[in-house]
């Protein structure tokens, strides 16, 4: 693999992405709600100041578990499958340059792009607290940012996935959408679901929660806000038990799992089917 | 040097002086002179430990002389009743726990010890039997250890009616209070410890306008009657228990006007109240932003709550264990508690809503049963199951409270200010810097490519000597049912111009792009003596490929698809020179998606051309291109087959197979059914051209008449005629019709198959 065709591709995505309305809606949407977040998190009938900066983390933590992974699948599923579908895909593979290549490229734009958003939205957001709340946690804050961008790449890598298994961008950003209900609900309300009925003890639950790459992100995040899991209840103490200081870089390593197996996939998907 | 002064009621009480430089430089030799009393002043410098104090002296520091333990045992001990202590820095202490080394023990009632600086102290101060004593205004720093090896900053045992003030204690385990009645416990700082406050048995005190912040917990007290903790600012305490206040066993307690703020659990109340007529009283305080507002068990009673404001926690009220709340009052003399999470309304305006407030979010319901299930918090899935409950009320769970006079305002401590945040410079520089990121890839109009690695010495690389350009060997591919390509072979060589001719849906199209390894397929393909599937890449090098349906980017212009073709290939963008004879240099800063379908195919071309490829694939090259530019553009192909490109070629057009082709290969069903040189083709496939030409249709009647005086088979078809001609005589028809004054508007070559 070439690593300067990946990046030519990649800066073709990116600039492609620039251009993208569904990445300016995310960008102004993301933006516009945690800086209203912090805004409103930060102010508060008793005084500016005294909320505190994890009332603000968790407001962030669920807007990210909400907007990121939705943007990150339709962008990846519709990375290929519309390529493929306008026939531009033909033109590129017809090029010397290798299937894998046109992927990570791809993603590495998309990446790039995504995080060019985040960065925007945390950075504005950051500036808010500063204001507001200058003692804030500065590093917690970092490591946020840090996890969502790995969160971001890790729907956009599943995005790409669908995206090679699909024929056509309609197809693939129903598969998209459908994905993210399934992480962002489905699949925890299944797991809750299970633990009322089959009574899973605290390990299991934590185990199979972890499945989830939007869990992994929210564990890791409250970790590095909160110093530990408690705050989740005996399943969050458990683990903060359990792991110690290993508990961040184990839920970074499940989110890193889930950006470097769907890539994997795809790239394998893309080079048996090729452009059409 | 000794002064003599008077005490009043007493005998002549002396000033003693202690200083490094001054003859009388032991603070030993001068405790042990001391007389009850008698004053100490000692000036700064370091003196020796330990140093124990048997009398009622007064010993005063100035320019904070230091009492250094050097890390063995208790550093000061005051023995004595009424001793004073002031004005020292006192530090290491012993860190054995057993031994309970500390940097100051009193033993002695009425001690007053204020004004000092504790340092690296494994107990910061300990009281035993101290009644009446006074530590005031002391800065308390414990060792830097982990929690559990850290002896309390401050302990007092059996000491009542202490009074504890002004203190900032860092680092500690705890503030802690045995046994001991009437303490008096004020605005002190306790920060970074176990538990900020800690009670014991202690009835009759008052905790009051302290800060307990970052802590495990900020005040645990246990067993104790009517303590009163007001004013005092607790939060952040978010230890593994991370009670803001926890009661256990505590009777009449009274909570009022606190700001309880950001703790994992805000109040936590454990069967407290134990006695039958006792009660707990919870009244103006600010029980916000935790993640628990409020947690009590389920069989609790007289807990009354009222103006309290909870506002904003993740959960308001849970109850261990699950259950309902019952025997607690939520409002008195008619007020109860602000909830923000309330959705009543104020009709009449006085201030307290019109429906009662009830927690009964299904969410909290499940988690008060199954606490495990509090790890999906902040998770949508949460915000969703509530959103349902409430849409479905037939899940919704019974309230685990009702306060029938919720306030419609919170409400702040009276006399209470919010402090002010403090600067934020290291938050403002990481904003800065995630926005200089945001702005660098949303602004940057491209960013630097690396410049291209020269292929490894002996890697796979297409060679230009091989005579066999493409080989293709039993190549098969399906699409579903359909057999695109059925065992296909075929060879190309150097300088070759081979046609692959078929009727639409032959497998043309499907066999160029499995030569170019854009389609899995079975069987082998070589390109340059490389295997496609293997070295799919290499061999694209050495292969430029114009398809039948263009289509590039639309939103790039012309110039910048060249560009970026280019860069992929590894090489420069081609010449105006080339670009003008393809028509193309003067569309460069037009859109693609402006260009014609037949400009659109010449830059498709001028792509494929980028690094001057010896094998060109071009499936269906001229369609969509009109008269004049294909002549240019037979020309141009003719010239590049002249110079020795070798070229494959789809095409259903008899003239650009006659014109270009060496060899004809012709396609049927994905097979191939013929193989031969242009000239042969007819024969081959037992047909011939015929010409469809355009005449006015009030004389098409006597074209026909006219062509079959001369031979010609013909019929009539739409708005012209059909006439079959000889491959290499196409044009006679058109000779014989203009030479008798015919007016030809139109004219199309096809292949008709005879049977």
């Amino acid at each position: 693999m070439e690593l300067r065709n990946v990046w030519i591709i990649g800066q073709k995505e990116l600039r492609d992405a620039r251009r993208s309305r569904w990445l300016l809606l995310f960008g102004i949407a993301f933006s516009l709600l945690s800086l209203s977040l912090a805004w409103l998190g930060l102010s508060s009938f008793f005084g500016s100041g005294v909320a505190g900066f994890g009332r603000t983390a968790a407001s962030l933590v669920n807007l990210v578990l909400l907007l990121v992974p939705l943007i990150g699948l339709t962008l990846g599923a519709l990375a290929v499958a519309g390529e493929r579908e306008r026939g531009t895909l033909l033109c590129l593979l017809a090029q010397p340059v290798a299937a894998g290549e046109v992927l990570y490229g791809k993603f590495l734009g998309l990446s790039l792009a995504l995080g060019a958003s985040l960065a925007a939205g945390f950075g504005a957001t950051g500036a808010v607290i500063a204001w507001r709340a200058g003692g804030a946690q500065v590093g917690a804050y970092l490591a946020m940012v840090g996890l969502a961008a790995l969160l971001a790449m890790a729907a956009l890598a599943l995005g790409l996935l669908i995206s090679c298994l699909t024929r056509s961008g309609a197809g693939a950003a129903g598969a998209a959408l459908f994905a993210w209900l399934a992480l962002a609900f489905l699949g925890d309300l299944g797991v809750m679901a299970s633990a009322l009925a089959l009574k899973l003890d605290i390990r299991a639950l934590l185990a199979v929660s972890l499945l989830n790459p939007l869990q992994a992100f929210k564990l890791a995040a409250v970790v590095a806000v909160r110093g530990g899991g408690e705050v989740l209840g005996p399943a969050g103490a458990f683990a903060a038990d359990r792991f110690g200081a290993a508990l961040l870089p184990i839920a970074v390593s499940i989110l890193a799992a889930w950006i470097v197996a769907p890539l994997g996939a795809a790239g394998v998907v893309l080079r048996r089917r090729g452009a059409v | 040097m000794l002064v003599a002064g008077c005490l009043p009621g007493s005998a002549v009480a002396r000033t003693l002086h202690v200083s490094p430089s001054e003859p009388r430089t032991s603070l030993a030799a001068a405790l042990q002179e001391a007389r009850d009393g008698d004053r100490i002043d000692v000036e700064g410098g370091t003196y020796a430990a330990p140093v124990e104090i048997s009398r009622s002296v007064e010993l005063v520091g100035r320019g904070w002389p230091t009492i250094d333990g050097g890390g063995t045992g208790t550093v000061v001990r005051l023995r004595a009743a009424g001793i004073r202590l002031a004005g020292f820095r006192v530090r290491g202490s012993g860190s054995t726990l057993e031994a309970e080394d500390a940097a100051i023990a009193v033993d002695g009632p009425d001690a007053v010890v204020e004004d000092n600086r504790i340092e690296d102290a494994l107990f910061g101060i300990l009281l035993s039997k101290a009644d009446r004593s006074v530590v005031r205004r002391n800065r308390i720093a414990g060792k830097n250890l982990d929690e559990a090896r850290r002896g309390d900053a401050v302990r007092a045992w059996y000491t009542h009616d202490l009074r504890l003030e002004d203190n900032e204690v860092a680092r500690g385990r705890d503030v802690v209070i045995w046994y001991s009645r009437g303490a008096s416990i004020r605005r002190n700082h306790v920060h970074d410890g176990r538990y900020g406050i800690h009670f014991m048995f202690c009835d009759d005190a008052l905790v009051e306008s302290n800060r307990l912040a970052d802590n495990s917990v900020g005040t645990y007290l246990m067993y104790s009657r009517r303590v009163r903790l007001r004013r005092n600012w607790i939060a952040g305490n978010r230890g593994p228990s991370g009670y803001g206040v926890g009661l256990k066993d505590m009777d009449d307690a009274v909570l009022e006007e606190n700001l309880l703020l950001d703790n994992r659990i805000g109040v936590y109340i454990d069967n407290s109240p134990r006695e039958l007529d006792a009660a707990t009283r919870m009244s103006g305080n600010v029980v916000a932003y935790n993640d628990v507002g409020l947690e009590m068990q389920p069989l609790l009673r007289r807990n009354f709550l009222s103006d309290n404001s909870f506002a904003d926690n993740q959960e308001q009220v849970v109850i261990s264990g699950g259950g309902e709340l019952r025997g607690n009052f939520w409002s008195v003399a008619g007020r109860g508690n602000y909830w923000s999470d309330y959705r009543g309304y104020d009709a009449d305006g006085d201030g307290i809503g019109d429906l009662p407030y009830r927690a009964q979010r299904f969410f909290e319901h499940l988690a008060d049963r199954r606490p495990e299930l509090r790890l999906f918090l902040y998770s949508p899935v949460t915000a969703a199951i509530d959103l349902a409950a409430r849409a479905f009320p037939l899940i919704q769970p019974q309230p685990k409270l009702e306060d029938e006079r919720p306030l419609m305002r919170p409400a702040a401590p009276p006399g209470w200010s919010p402090p002010a945040a403090p600067r934020g410079w290291r938050f403002a520089a990481a904003s800065g810097g995630l926005l200089a990121i945001a702005g660098l890839f949303s602004l940057s109009p491209s960013l630097p490519t690396p410049a291209r690695r020269r292929p490894a010495p002996g890697g796979p690389a297409p060679t230009r000597t091989t005579e066999i350009m493409l080989h293709m060997h039993e190549v098969s591919r399906r699409f579903g049912r359909l057999v695109a390509v059925d065992r296909l072979s075929l060879d190309v060589r150097r300088g070759e111009a081979v046609a692959l001719w078929g009727r639409n849906g032959a497998g043309k199209t499907t066999a160029l792009r499995c030569a170019l390894g854009l389609l899995s397929c079975d069987g082998a393909v070589q390109l340059g003596g490389l295997d496609v599937r293997a070295h799919g890449k290499d061999c694209r090098r050495s292969v430029g490929f114009v398809p039948q349906e263009i289509r590039f980017h639309d939103d790039l212009a012309v110039a910048e698809t060249l560009e970026f073709y280019a860069r992929l290939r590894g090489v420069g963008a081609p010449s105006l020179g080339a670009l003008d004879r393809l028509g193309l240099a003067d569309q460069l800063p037009k859109r693609v998606g402006e260009l014609s379908g037949g400009r659109k195919r010449l830059l498709a071309f001028a792509v494929a051309l980028l690094g001057d490829p010896p094998l060109l694939l071009l499936d269906e090259p001229m369609s969509n291109l009109d008269p004049v530019v294909r002549e240019s553009f037979f020309d141009l192909l003719a010239e590049m087959k002249a110079a020795g490109t070798t070229l494959l070629f789809t095409s259903h057009r008899p003239e650009e197979v006659f014109r270009l082709a060496d060899r004809v290969i012709v396609l049927e069903r994905g097979r191939r059914v013929a193989e031969g040189a242009p000239g042969d083709v007819g024969a081959l496939l037992g047909g011939g051209p015929r010409l469809h030409i355009g005449l006015p249709a009030e004389r098409i009647e006597e074209a026909l008449a006219l062509l079959g005086g001369h031979g010609l088979a013909s019929c009539r078809n739409g708005r012209g005629l059909h006439v079959a001609v000889a491959p290499f005589d196409k044009a006679k028809p058109i000779r014989i019709l203009v030479a008798n004054g015919f007016p030809v508007e139109d004219f199309d070559v096809e292949w008709e198959k005879r049977s």
